[in-house]
Order: C-alpha cells, then sequence, then structure tokens
C-alpha cells in the first residue's frame, strides 16, 4: 500500500489532530505527526518532528522532520507551499509561473533534495478509471 | 555615510510598504546597498510586496534570540544585486522586538549599506516605538482624506517627542487630480498647511501600482507608469538633486478635459 510505504518507520509517532484552517501568523509545532483537517494559508507555518499530512490546501511553510529525520514526508490535498522544508533541507515555490496539478502530491528528501511527486504514485489510474 | 530611515504614517493602509519597496527599488536601480527592515511584526507585508516571501528562512526575532546572525538573515532582491531584506516574523507579536533591539540591528546594518530603510508598522504603540529607535530620519505617508492627515500630524509630533527625529519628509500617495479639480479632494496646499513639512512627492492613484504590487514587482521598474515616475522622481530629491514636481494633470485623459472644458466636469 502507496500510504504505509510513504510513512515507513513514522506509524508509530504520536500524531496531533488540527481542525480547521490555519491562518496567517498562526503555527503548530508538535515532536510527532500533524494532520491539518483544513488548509494552511501563506504567512502559517506547521513544524513537526515527524511527517505533516495537509487534508486541504497548503499554501504557507511546512517543516517536516524537524529534528532531523530526514526520511519525513509532506502530503497536501494541494500542494502550494510558500517554503517546504525536511530535516536540513529547504525548498521554496519557483518564481513566475508554477505548474500546479489538481491531485493530492507528496513531497520528501531523495538524493539531497526536496522532490515533489503524485500521491498515490499511481495517479493516472484515477484518471482513466 | 549611511542614512537610515523610517517610513511611517499612523493610519493603517495609507503605503507605508509600497512606498519602502519603491524607494529601497529605486535606490537601487542607481547602484546604492540598500536594506529594507520590516517592522512589522506579525503583519508583515514587505517581503510580499517585493516578492520574497518564499525566501524567509531566519527573520528579525531569530537575529535578536540569537538563533542566526544578522547577514544570514539577509535576503538578497533577485532583480537588484545591492537590495536586501531583512524580514520579521509572521507568528509572533510586536513584543518580540524592543526598541533597544531596533537600535541595536540599525546601528549594524548602517555598517554595511548606503541606505537603511525600516517599514514602520501602523500605529503609534509598542511597534512604532522600536520602528523608530534606531532611526535617525523619518518619511512621513499620507493620503488626502482629512483622518490620514491628523493622523500623519499625531505622528509628526511623536517623531519628534519620543525619537528627536525633526523635520520629516513627506509623501502624499493616491492623488486623484480630477478630483482636486472638481474640489472634492484635499489640495496640496491644503495639507501643506496643516502639516508644514517638506514635500518629497506626490504619487498619483494608479491602478498599476495595485497590479505591480499583487505581482510582487515594485512600480518603479515600470519605465512607463506615471506612478513609476513619481518614485523615481522621490529617490532623486532624496539624492539632493532639485527635482520638480511632476505635472499630474497631463493624465486626466482627453475626455475629461474635454468635459471640463464645455462645462460638465
Amino acid at each position: 500500500m502507496a500510504v504505509q510505504h510513504a510513512l515507513n518507520g513514522l506509524n508509530d509517532s504520536p500524531t496531533v489532530l488540527v481542525e480547521g484552517i490555519l491562518r496567517s501568523g498562526q503555527s503548530v509545532s508538535f515532536e510527532g505527526n500533524v494532520v491539518i483537517l483544513g488548509d494552511v494559508n501563506p504567512g502559517a507555518q506547521v513544524t513537526a518532528g515527524g511527517n505533516v499530512v495537509v487534508m486541504g490546501v497548503l499554501r504557507g511553510t511546512v517543516h517536516a522532520g524537524a529534528a532531523g529525520n530526514e526520511q519525513a514526508v509532506i502530503v497536501a490535498f494541494r500542494l502550494r507551499p510558500t517554503q517546504l522544508r525536511i530535516a536540513n533541507y529547504i525548498a521554496r515555490s519557483p518564481d513566475g509561473e508554477v505548474f500546479n496539478p489538481n491531485q493530492p502530491e507528496i513531497a520528501r528528501v531523495r538524493d539531497g533534495i526536496v522532490v515533489i511527486e503524485a500521491f498515490p504514485p499511481s495517479g493516472e489510474r484515477q484518471g482513466k478509471k | 555615510m549611511s542614512e537610515v530611515i523610517v517610513v511611517t504614517s499612523g493610519k493603517g493602509g495609507v503605503g507605508k510598504t509600497t512606498v519602502t519597496a519603491n524607494i529601497g527599488c529605486g535606490l537601487a536601480m542607481l547602484g546604492y546597498k540598500v536594506v529594507l527592515v520590516d517592522a512589522d511584526t506579525g503583519l508583515r507585508n514587505l517581503d510580499v510586496v517585493l516578492g520574497m516571501e518564499n525566501r524567509i528562512v531566519f527573520d528579525l526575532t531569530d537575529v535578536i534570540e540569537e538563533k542566526c546572525r544578522l547577514r544570514q538573515a539577509l535576503i538578497k532582491d533577485r532583480r537588484f544585486e545591492e537590495l536586501f531584506l531583512l524580514p520579521t516574523a509572521q507568528t509572533k507579536d510586536k513584543s518580540a522586538v524592543t526598541p533597544k533591539d531596533m537600535q541595536n540591528i540599525c546601528s549594524q546594518l548602517r555598517e554595511h549599506f548606503d541606505y537603511v530603510i525600516v517599514d514602520s508598522p501602523a500605529g503609534i504603540e509598542q511597534g512604532f516605538q522600536s520602528a523608530v529607535a534606531g532611526v535617525e530620519k523619518a518619511i512621513v505617508v499620507t493620503v488626502p482624506e482629512v483622518a490620514a492627515v491628523r493622523d500623519a500630524d499625531r505622528v509628526v509630533g511623536l517623531l519628534e517627542a519620543k525619537a528627536e527625529i525633526r523635520d520629516p519628509k513627506l509623501i502624499i500617495n493616491r492623488l486623484r487630480m480630477q478630483m482636486v479639480q472638481r474640489g472634492d479632494m484635499m489640495t496640496l496646499e491644503d495639507m501643506h498647511d496643516i502639516l508644514g513639512l517638506e514635500l518629497l512627492g506626490v504619487i498619483p492613484d494608479d491602478e498599476q501600482v495595485v497590479i505591480a504590487t499583487n505581482r510582487g514587482d515594485p512600480i518603479v521598474i515600470n519605465e512607463n507608469s506615471l506612478s513609476g515616475r513619481a518614485f523615481k522622481d522621490i529617490v532623486r530629491r532624496m539624492l539632493g538633486e532639485p527635482v520638480p514636481l511632476m505635472n499630474l494633470e497631463n493624465g486626466e485623459g482627453f475626455f475629461n478635459r474635454l468635459r471640463r472644458i464645455i462645462g460638465l466636469g
């Protein structure tokens, strides 16, 4: 299963659920995983020791694996972040035109850079059925 | 010889941040080394107006808490080599920055830059007090409205009383010449009568400013816009050049001029 694979090894961490829109200036910080049941707006910040899942639009800044865990991932229904940080890696949104696929995506560190991919990986199957 | 200048207004929404961004870019376009300091902790905007929001890693409060060095918090502009931003935090409030902190930061920055320009928050409370603590000159921004001019007057008094900043320069933003000509808007003379400040410049009301600001590109970069030229003139006046005030009536347009001539305006 794609979900278990992506979050491998971090399933047992304590997880906090945040319900509602995280607005500019608001922040959530937790040592385990963070799940946001809503959007994360520009200017809002989420910091987690583990993974971050946003069940909404992620437009703000998220730091996963903040204590140095490079395996941590960031998943969002719509990934439009100002900035993504995983462990000590930082990625920012490009300037100018951006390709914004209308599907959930996952960000993780691969070979020293933050990579964003469709989530689940077999995204095209959804479209065909 | 570097200058440390605060841009302030008392009233919110008159264009402090827009003015700061445009003056900063204008000076950098002429080759000066400029750092813009956002003092509006918790309601920061300067990063957005400059299109730098996605580059912020450390901010002013991190420097104060010694989580990073000052140099690490400075963000270089992507257009101008010599333009830098010192952003502040969005997830904290004004108590994170004391007047003493700002004095400290400004005195460090002035060692390395020709111009240190501080974007003050609206209001006259803690955030304003911190913003003006480390500066020696001030630019007061107002719009041609009674409430904004009243607040500007209040701020001029406070600058003198609290920070010993005398003779701030005035920028009048969003002037609508047609309304002034109809007698529906305060004139430059009206505002000068009340404030008695040296006029650094007048920015016409221009929708191009909104478009440019939303894109993260200050209007001063745009050679063709009237307001961009107005900002360029302001920058030159800051450098001591005697630039006459632009004739804003030229922007009036043929039909309005015609209406006025035949007595409909």
